[in-house]
């Protein structure tokens, strides 16, 4: 036996391959099959992700909008507002685990790499933007400053590990997503604490779908 | 090799299988082997075999990588691999087409 072909826990290995003889049309049928149930096994399924994070992201943010609408004087999203938020987004993660991590177990290589570290700089830089979110209220920030940051910072990070990320490289729509969470998170946040959830949320989300359908299309091409 | 000569590496159906399989991959990236095996529905024995036959030719190539518990076979489609499986599909469509016969013949 070859030593290169010993994978882990493969002992006793038999020699058989006295296989069937393959005629034309079964041979075709056979390649058919396997690239298909590769296809289906191995890759993700990216555009249900993209729809669900602009869905999640539609109503998380529509709830803290409705939370601080008609504030005067400003106060800050409402607890309801923040509990619904932080849990739409801990099932956006479950979600994006699910659908991402599961077809792609057992693949590697540079591709594998890269998306480790570009899930890996995702989840730091949150904890980054919110322990500075933290730090900002420690330090009297007004609420106003907070709201207007707690909306556009994590928005703002994301946007800019998808739109730089060497695992997304090769693929306009995401980086075009992450550049358009910039200007986004940029602009929407002169619409003040309040109406910066309403429109963040409506435009990143709107983004989030359209890249959906754009890879939808090129995956079924 | 005529253009309508199949490859007898790649013509045996469990070899073709894994070809195929490993050709929907980048070409940088590659399988383990565990994931391959429960693609293909392959005992780890049969599997290995099948393998090297394909390393033999040059058209998949295997690297082990960790110890204990994180140790990991990858596997992937050589650049001759996949030039093989091209040559290979192009094969077997000429030689369905010839035996469909002309049109209305």
């Amino acid at each position: 036996m070859n030593e290169n072909v010993t994978p882990e826990g493969a002992v006793g290995a038999t020699a058989d391959d006295s296989e069937p003889e393959l005629d034309l049309s079964q041979a075709a049928a056979i390649m058919r099959e396997a690239r298909e149930r590769a296809l289906r096994e191995l890759r993700a399924r990216y555009p249900v992700v993209f729809v669900t994070w602009g869905l999640l992201l539609m109503i998380g943010y529509g709830a803290m909008w409705l939370s601080v609408l008609g504030q005067h004087p400003y106060t800050g999203p409402a607890p309801w507002s923040l509990v619904v938020l932080t849990l739409l987004l801990a099932a956006g993660a479950v979600t994006t685990v699910i659908i991402v991590g599961r077809p792609l177990t057992g693949i590697g290589g540079t591709p594998a790499a890269q998306r480790r570290v570009h899930y890996l700089a995702l989840a730091a830089g949150l904890v980054g933007v919110f322990a500075l979110e933290g730090a900002l209220a420690h330090a009297g920030a007004s609420n106003s400053l907070l709201g207007v940051y707690g909306a556009t910072a994590p928005m703002l990070m994301s946007g800019v590990v998808y739109a730089a990320s060497p695992a997304v490289w090769q693929d306009w729509s995401t980086r075009l997503l992450g550049g358009w969470l910039v200007v986004v998170a940029a602009s929407s946040a002169y619409a003040g604490p309040v109406g910066v959830w309403g429109i963040a949320g409506l435009l990143a989300g709107l983004g989030f779908l359209a890249v959906a359908v754009v890879r939808r299309r090129r995956d079924r091409a | 090799m005529s253009d309508e000569e199949l490859d007898p590496v790649i013509h045996a159906p469990a070899r073709l299988r894994i070809v195929v399989t490993l050709s929907t991959l980048a070409p940088d990236e590659d399988l383990a082997f565990t994931r391959l095996q429960d693609l293909i529905g392959l005992t780890p024995g049969n599997l290995i075999t099948h393998l090297r036959k394909l390393e033999e030719a040059g058209y998949v190539a295997t690297v082990r990588s960790g110890r204990g518990v994180t140790a990991r076979t990858g596997v992937s489609l050589t650049p001759s691999g996949r030039i093989a499986l091209e040559r290979y599909s192009s094969a077997l469509r000429q030689l369905l087409d010839g035996a469909a016969g002309p049109p209305g013949g």
